[in-house]
């Protein structure tokens, strides 16, 4: 689904180059529930905004679904996000002047459903965040934990096969946390394939598979854990290898 | 979609309406003031006789001192000697002609209770009224051998056949003008070119006069001429010796179908002033000119050039306007920069983004033109206010300006949109979404 192989990214400013990731080799396969950690400034945000079209890589070759997406021009790659892809941060970004049931609706907007079945799929997710009865309410009238879940019907309304969360669960409380992760677990449970960002390691160990990002390289801590590998870098999985050996 | 982005327009103008409301009154100022000018400018270079401003000529010719051009730019005089205007008349060489003068007269009304009072008038020749398109409430003209016989008749203005009348048609009836009674032959509709481009040396925002004369009843002095006159040399002593002075006080218009008939006109001019010549008369080169509606309009600069230069001020207000107005997008649309990258985030491509915000842009255009339009009528009243008469129906925004006023706001505030949301459309949407 997801084939990252010798992927870079550099950023420059002025003269100072700076390596946010680098030689990332990594597949990820359908229904997987993959959990990235690593210290601050590793590279794991450039490496799920790369993961999300949302950056383009330096280098390298990186296929979802088979195509090329360094290759693709700004409206294929939005045009891919919006069909394959889901996104909750760790702020929720909802649009305050938004009403629940216009959050949820904004991706489908962009998708071109017509209004009778934005309506119904908006209505099928924020039931199943269980929030079906506030779907007139703002966003500042809710808790953390039901702006995230808005967040989640809201990334999951258009049916993505791909979810990227960036530290879900930063921003509640440890029981907020715990039941936002049982979402996430059920939405991969249904076959969604979940890439999630976090610093919580009982979280992350909650993941089938766990990638560690250090200094702009992955290396997969599941490698003694669970079988198959899917690291495809040799280098990868001898520094991983490595790491599990600790 | 464009639904949707109206709706986005309009939560996004209600979010920040502080800042919605500047923008809105920066470009409502802009529009009004361009507007005004612009409508004053409209209305005084307007053509007022569209179907046949092309077939119509001014007739100039140039009998002035020789030793000193009438005009600086070397033009001939502004009018004719009433010998020359009387002359062409006669010779009838043009499909119409018209000779014509201002004048005044007292008019005595019927019944014991009526006092006299003082009308506005024209003498004039019987084409005037069709090679000027006059409508007609009751009657019509008269005709050339009226001219000629110097027949005692009368055209009316509605206003005055409405004081005179009560309105009926009185076409038939007697009035009693200068001491003598003319017979009223028609009456026309309400009537006001704007220019009042038949006879701009009397002011080209005048109103249409109340009265209509033939203008052979000058000659004896059964009315009184008024309007400007001109000489270079003295007249001589009595009303004959002034009739065949080199004083120009007269107009003369000829309406020529086609090219050909004004070429044949001009060669007649031509001919006519070399035969003068040989009288001792038109010492000076030969100098006869033709002037359409328009070309003579123009060389009486029938727009003030201090309006015009108004014109190009208010339009320069309405650029620093837009540049403000600019500033103020830039700073609202920045300020979405996380909206923006979680909008892309979610699928929105950078046309889209654009078009949303762009739709903003033109929703606070619109808004500001309707304010501009607004501020614009303000701005003519204090036109009226301050030059009273002479602006009365030049100061008046019509529906062609109501949508040209919209169209300017909408254009400008676009054209002022475009750089804010192309900088808004190009911010980083990873940056933006994890600085949210």
């Amino acid at each position: 689904m997801l084939l990252m192989k010798q992927l870079g990214k550099v950023f420059h400013t002025g003269e100072v180059s700076t390596h946010a990731l680098r030689e990332v080799d990594l597949e990820v396969q359908e229904g997987d529930f993959v959990s990235v950690t690593g210290p601050s400034g590793s590279g794991k945000t450039t490496f799920l905004n790369i993961a999300g079209l949302l950056e383009v890589a330096s280098s390298g070759l990186f296929l979802l679904d088979g195509e090329n997406v360094n290759q693709q021009s700004d409206s294929q790659r939005s045009k891919m996000r919006n069909q394959k892809i889901g996104f909750i941060f760790q702020s929720f970004n909802l649009i305050p002047e938004l009403n629940l049931f216009d959050n949820v609706d904004v991706p489908l907007r962009y998708r071109g459903f017509d209004a009778k079945e934005r309506k119904r799929r908006i209505e099928q997710q924020l039931e199943l965040v269980g929030l079906a009865s506030r779907m007139k309410h703002l966003p500042s009238q809710l808790s953390g934990g039901q702006q995230q879940r808005v967040a989640i019907a809201r990334a999951l309304a258009t049916s993505p096969r791909f979810l990227l969360a960036d530290e879900p669960t930063g921003n509640l409380d440890s029981q907020m946390a715990q039941s936002v992760m049982a979402l996430l677990e059920d939405i991969n449970r249904q076959g969604t394939t979940i890439i999630m960002v976090t610093h919580d390691h009982g979280l992350a160990q909650r993941a089938k598979r766990q990638i560690l990002i250090k200094d702009g390289r992955v290396s997969e801590l599941t490698a003694t854990l669970h079988e198959p590998l899917h690291i495809v870098s040799p280098s990868a999985t001898e520094h991983s290898a490595k790491v599990a050996g600790v | 979609m464009f639904a949707y982005y109206l709706r986005l327009a309009w939560l996004s103008i209600r979010q920040s309406y502080g800042l919605s409301l500047l923008m809105v009154l920066a470009i409502g100022l802009g529009i009004g003031a361009a507007m005004t000018t612009v409508t004053v400018n409209y209305l005084m270079s307007a053509n007022p006789i569209p179907t046949k401003s092309e077939q119509l000529f001014y007739v100039q010719l140039d009998n002035w001192d020789p030793h000193e051009p009438a005009n600086d730019n070397g033009d001939p005089p502004d009018q004719l000697t009433y010998r020359d205007s009387t002359a062409l008349w006669a010779a009838n060489k043009a499909f119409r002609q018209v000779v014509q003068a201002q004048m005044t007269a007292v008019l005595e009304p019927e019944g014991k209770d009526s006092l006299p009072f003082q009308v506005s008038g024209r003498a004039n020749s019987a084409d005037f009224f069709a090679m000027f398109e006059v409508p007609f409430l009751f009657g019509g003209s008269w005709d050339r051998s009226a001219d000629e016989s110097m027949q005692q008749v009368v055209v009316l203005s509605q206003s005055l056949n409405d004081r005179l009348f009560g309105g009926r048609d009185s076409v038939g009836e007697k009035v009693k003008l200068a001491g003598d009674y003319y017979q009223v032959v028609g009456v026309i509709a309400n009537w006001q070119p704007r220019p009042r481009f038949y006879d701009i040396t009397t002011g080209a925002f005048n109103e249409v006069e109340e009265v209509f004369v033939p203008f052979s009843l000058i000659s004896q002095q059964k009315i009184s001429r008024n309007g400007n006159t001109n000489c270079w040399k003295p007249s001589g002593e009595g009303y004959e010796a002034f009739l065949n002075s080199e004083c120009v006080w007269t107009q003369f218009w000829v309406e020529l179908r086609n090219e050909q008939e004004k070429q044949d006109y001009l060669t007649f001019l031509n001919a006519y002033v070399s035969e003068q010549k040989k009288l001792g008369r038109f010492e000076r080169p030969v100098n006869n000119r033709l002037s359409d509606v328009m070309q003579w309009m123009e060389n009486q600069q029938v727009v003030a050039q201090d309006a015009s230069l108004m014109m190009v001020m208010s339009l320069m207000f309405l650029l620093v306007c837009l540049l403000n107005t600019i500033g103020l997008l830039l700073a609202k649309f920045l300020s979405k920069a996380p909206q923006i990258g979680l909008r892309q985030a979610l699928g929105a491509s950078r046309q889209d983004l654009f078009t949303q915000y762009l739709t903003e842009a033109g929703c606070i255009g619109i808004a500001g033109g309707l304010l501009g339009l607004v501020f614009a009528w303000l701005g003519l009243q204090g036109v009226q206010a301050l030059y009273g008469d002479e602006m009365k129906g030049l100061a008046e925004l019509d529906l062609a300006m109501v949508g040209l006023a919209m169209l300017l706001a909408l254009v400008s505030s676009l054209l002022a949109g475009l750089y804010p949301t192309w900088r808004a459309c190009t911010v980083q949407p990873s940056q933006q979404l994890k600085s949210q």
